[in-house]
């Protein structure tokens, strides 16, 4: 996100662009990796899919931020390409990897139990609560798309910055809460989980609509707000129909290792209900 | 010898019957907007006699139709894992979910709150008569399969 925010202002002088737009993706990738590799050393496995996950997400976050798209985030689509490569597909496949059980596996004992803590505490257990994630992600995206924000953004590098990393984040916790492939504290079951994706998905739906009906003034020219309005109707729905699988997914396996369970629990006691 | 009655298959007649329905909206949802939005492009992204309400309902449904394919596909996939699937349940549901969709789309968005029409430019009448007819059909048949035998598909099968 940093190289998005420079990049969208330009820099003359300073690294170039491409090499910013590769630093954080490169850097969370490598960190990922040295996680894996430690849990290796030990003997210990990690699901190769979690690993996939973790380098797709950082391959995602390098394209969104590549010279071709941030050339084009001054338009009103490009800025849509970027937001939902940036804010939900990235998140999403970040919450497949489960970096925070990585971190809990391989960290020395303090910093493991400052991030235990961490995860643990009150602020933590607030900002993760369903109703929390839902007002701040929709309210965010109401403030920025539906208010003069939008607009202040683009005079301020620094605003930029701050809204785009504060979108990022919000996007990280719908995933954490969805996906469910890390600990959360008090993480609510699969029902809750799919009343809050669909809570989500119509807001962003409505939002869409929105836009595109009343195309704001200060998101472009009417004709690009309402390609960018149907951008971020359509590319939303195809990240929001990955995210009900991934919630489905984690209730698929979870539901079948206690089926499993429960079925070798019949094999151990035949003659309990079996008298056909 | 005829299968013990087991108390556990009834209670998933009821679960092929939510897949059922979960299936049949999604469905629903999914072929009004790849044919009437993409293929034909009668329906129209946003209709400016749209309300609010109509907004937020339109968004709503649109939403639940394809996390309701997704949940639903799961739910039918657990049922077989269980041989629990009783198809005769799953189609009452399937057909009574899609046919209420459509129903609904035809009464409450189109008419009630106006999100858009079936088509524009032309007498919408016939149109109109035609989407709930095709909505009403289904959702009769859905209901008629709602009664009858209930067979798990691991004695269909047998």
């Amino acid at each position: 996100m940093t190289g998005a925010a420079l990049l969208a202002h330009g820099t003359a002088t300073g690294p170039p662009a491409w090499l910013i737009a590769a630093a954080l993706p490169l850097a969370g990738g490598a960190l990922y990796l040295a996680g894996v590799v430690a849990l290796a050393r030990r003997g210990a496995g990690w699901p190769p899919g979690r690993l996939r996950a973790a380098l797709a997400a950082a391959g995602c976050a390098a394209v969104a931020l590549a010279p071709p798209v941030t050339a084009r985030a001054d338009t009103f689509p490009g800025h849509v390409a970027q937001h939902l490569l940036l804010t939900m597909l990235v998140p999403l496949l970040l919450a497949l990897s489960a970096p925070v059980t990585l971190a809990l596996r391989t960290l020395p004992r303090r910093p493991r139990r400052v991030l235990l803590g961490a995860l643990r505490s009150r602020p933590a257990r607030v900002l993760t609560a369903p109703a929390v994630v839902v007002v701040l992600e929709l309210g965010s995206l109401a403030a920025v798309y539906l208010t003069p924000l939008y607009g202040l953004l683009h005079a301020s590098a620094a605003l930029h910055l701050l809204v785009h990393g504060h979108m990022v984040l919000t996007g990280c916790l719908v995933s954490w809460l969805l996906v469910g492939a890390d600990p959360m504290p008090r993480r609510p079951g699969t029902p809750v989980r799919l009343v809050v994706l669909v809570v989500l998905a119509a807001g962003h739906a409505v939002l869409a609509k929105t836009l595109f009906a009343t195309t704001p003034a200060a998101l472009g020219a009417a004709g690009e707000v309402r390609r960018g309005a149907q951008l971020l109707y359509y590319g939303g729905d195809v990240i929001e129909l990955l995210l009900a699988v991934a919630v489905m997914a984690e209730w698929w396996r979870r539901t079948g290792r206690r089926l499993r369970a429960e079925q070798r629990r019949e094999l151990a006691s035949p003659a309990s209900d079996r008298s056909v | 010898m005829a299968p013990p009655a087991d108390p556990r298959a009834r209670a998933l007649s009821g679960r092929s019957v939510g897949t059922g329905v979960l299936i049949g909206v999604g469905v629903a949802g999914f072929v009004d907007e790849v044919v009437f939005h993409q293929l034909l492009h009668w329906h129209h992204f946003y209709d400016r006699g749209t309300s609010a309400a109509g907004l937020v309902s339109d968004g709503l449904f649109h939403a639940f139709s394809w996390t309701a394919v997704v949940v639903g596909l799961f739910v039918l996939a657990d049922l077989h894992r269980r041989q629990a699937t009783v198809p005769r349940r799953v189609w009452a549901g399937g057909l009574t979910g899609a046919g209420a969709f459509q129903v609904y789309d035809g009464l409450v968005h189109h008419k009630l709150l106006q999100v858009h029409q079936v088509r524009y430019g032309v007498d919408l009448l016939p149109y109109d008569v035609a989407w709930l007819v095709s909505g009403a059909v289904p959702l009769v048949v859905g209901l008629l399969l709602l009664r009858g035998p209930a067979r798990p598909l691991a004695d269909v099968r047998r």
